[in-house]
Formats: structure tokens, sequence, C-alpha cells
């Protein structure tokens, strides 16, 4: 099969061209679909804002003849990435909120390694998998939201955040993965959060999210795990 | 209703279009092993033979050269050439070269393991199989 080579400005433009005219046309689409799932549309919303990720990897008997040098390798740290959406926020009769959020990720993380081979004197701890720790994303979320009764919910409201997120991964591995098809386009992980509304005029947000599904091809299970933190506004605002 | 079966098929489309894409996986290997073995002097360390273990470190040893244009020589005067490759599932370094005195060296070894620093090599020869363990200094 043919190597997947559309660079990721493309991708972006193909993801404009396809979902622009339909995000900013969101607001109808909820407004007129009035059967889907008896819905009220509060609006589009733009996010963005920064995390912290980490992918915990446990190679399991995974074998290859490469060897990488875990001294180098292993990170056992959140590194910092960065990120950018829309959110349709809406309700379903009155009581119960919720959102669909799509967002371009780039993420960097650190790469834990839960086992380490070795092969004393010669080599020290060693790996036979290299974790990549840079990806470009695609996160496509569903977040159910509740409001925590812990303040005057008349000024400032207090949410509970949970849902499932999958990401789709945009940017292709490195070489030393792809002669193992060690990646996963697809990663599955839980999400949940709080976020602090101030009277609709800005919304900071804290989530964590724990992957479910691995990133890697068995045997290897690599769970990809983060925090994130961002400030959420009214597109109208700005447009 | 028409607007969001469309726009759920036109997200399945994308992503779906995303997953079905992947680069030949043993070309990718053949390239990772020759950027981390090429332009690199590799010294034999250790040498195990029927569970014997001959070590080298700390002593005047052999080296051999790997460049990226295909070339190599060693500490012993030979020179040629060397390619990878990966038949039946295991990777291979054939060396076709010519000694100091214009003979013909022919050996292919196989690929145990390989990094950016260690190299572990193996051959067998009238049913002994040796491993060889080389590093860069």
């Amino acid at each position: 099969m043919k190597a997947f080579k559309l660079p990721i400005r493309q991708l972006l433009f193909l993801f404009l061209i396809v979902f622009g005219p339909q995000i900013l046309s969101a607001q109808s689409l909820f407004s007129k679909s009035k059967t889907f799932l008896q819905s009220k549309a509060n609006g589009i919303y733009l996010f963005a804002g920064m995390d912290l990720a980490k992918q915990n990897i446990a190679v399991g008997n995974y074998s290859a003849a490469f060897n990488y040098n875990l001294s180098k390798y292993n990170n056992d740290a959140f590194k910092p990435g960065f990120f950018a959406g829309i959110s349709a926020q809406t309700s379903y009769k009155q009581n119960h909120a919720y959102s669909f959020d799509f967002g371009i990720h780039r993420m960097s993380t650190g790469t834990n390694y839960k086992e380490a081979a070795g092969l004393p004197p010669f080599l020290g701890t060693f790996s036979s998998f290299k974790a990549d720790d840079i990806f470009w994303m695609l996160n496509t979320a569903v977040h159910y939201k509740t409001v925590l009764n812990i303040s005057d919910t008349s000024k400032f409201k207090f949410r509970l955040v949970l849902g499932p997120s999958l990401d789709t991964r945009l940017s292709n591995t490195s070489e030393d993965n792809i002669a193992h098809s060690n990646y996963h386009r697809f990663v599955l992980r839980g999400d949940i959060g709080l976020e602090f509304t101030n009277r609709t005029y800005y919304t900071f947000f804290l989530h964590y999210k724990q992957g479910i599904s691995s990133f890697t091809a068995a045997p290897i299970n690599t769970t990809l795990n983060s925090v994130e933190f961002g400030m959420l506004v009214k597109a109208s605002d700005f447009f | 209703m028409k607007l969001i079966t469309k726009y759920f098929t036109i997200s399945a489309l994308l992503i779906l279009s995303l997953s079905s894409c992947s680069k030949n996986e043993t070309t990718a290997e053949l390239n990772v092993t020759k950027n981390m073995i090429a332009d690199k002097t590799w010294y034999l360390d250790y040498s195990v033979t029927n569970n014997v273990t001959k070590s080298y470190v700390g002593q005047t040893t052999y080296f051999i050269n790997f460049l990226k244009s295909g070339q190599t020589n060693d500490s012993d005067g030979i020179t040629g050439t060397y390619s990878i490759q990966k038949p039946n599932n295991t990777l291979q370094m054939s060396v076709n070269a010519t000694t100091n005195s214009g003979a013909s060296a022919i050996y292919t070894y196989e690929i145990v393991s390989v990094g950016n620093q260690n190299l572990i090599l193996a051959f067998t020869k009238n049913n002994v199989r040796t491993q060889l363990y080389y590093s860069i200094k």
C-alpha cells in the first residue's frame, strides 16, 4: 500500500474546507433539527489551551532487532503541548448540558517505560521499542456537563464534565515505528474535568484524559494520559 | 436531519481515509538499520562462541567502518561494499570485499541487534555460531 504523505497543512485545509461551512452553520443546524435529541443549541464556542501529556509504556514480549538506550529515551514526565478547536454546546430537555468538541492538538509526550531489557556488560538498560513523543492529533469528544452547586450559580458556575474522547493521529510516526507498524491511528480516552464559567463571558477548563485503548499495537501496551487546561469563549464574540 | 447525516458521513470518511495508509515496513526497517550503522566506526568489544566470551575491551582491537555510500573497510585492510537485506524475516548484512592480497572476502552476518551505539552480529561456521559485540567509542 502506498504511503500516506498528506502534510499537516493540507490536512488542516481539508478539515476547514469540509467542516468549516457546517461549523459556521451549526447554530442553524441545531435549531433546524427539532428532532435531534430534542436539543437546544446554546452556541458555538472556540477553545484553546495547553496540555501536559505522557505515555506509559509496557513493552511486554515485543521483540525487534533495534536497541534503544533507555537512559536517553526513558522520560517519566508530562510534557507540554497546545491545542485549539471548536465546541458546539447544547442541552437536552434544558437540564442536561452537553457538547461536541473538535480540536487539533500538537502533543509532546513524556515516555515512561515500565520495563527494560539489559545485556550486561555490553548493553545497559535498553528497549527494542522507541516511543515517538510528538504527535498532531484530531480530537473529537462528547462531554456531558452538570452544574455543581458550590457557588452562586447566577454569577459563577462550576461544571463537572465527563465523556469519551477519540484521538485520531494525523502525523506520521517515525520510521523506527513504521518498520513494525507499532502505532495505532486511533486512541480512545476517558475525559473528566471541571469548568468554571464567569457570567458566560468566558470559561476556564481543566480536564484529565485517561487512555482506555492502547496507542500501540500488541504486545506493546501504551496508555496516553494528559491534563488539559484552557479557555472557552463564544465564537460570536470574535465574528 | 440530512445535515447531521452528511456531517457524520464526512467525518467518518475523513477518519477512515486516515486509517488506510502505511509505508512499506521492510523498507523502513532497512532504512533505520542503515542509518544506525552507517558513517560510524564499530569496535569489537566481545565475541561469544560456544558460550565462551572473549573480551577485547581496553585492548587494541578489530574495527570496521560502514559508510553511507555502501563502502566498508576494516582494521585488517579489507575493503569493499556492504548491503543490508531482510530475507526470511531475518535482518542480514552482506559484505563483498577483497583483502590486501587481493583475495575475495564474502561474508553474510545476521544482525541480531542494532542501535545507535551498539551492534550485535552473528555468523555460523561449521555449525558453530559466533556472536560479535561492537560498539562505537
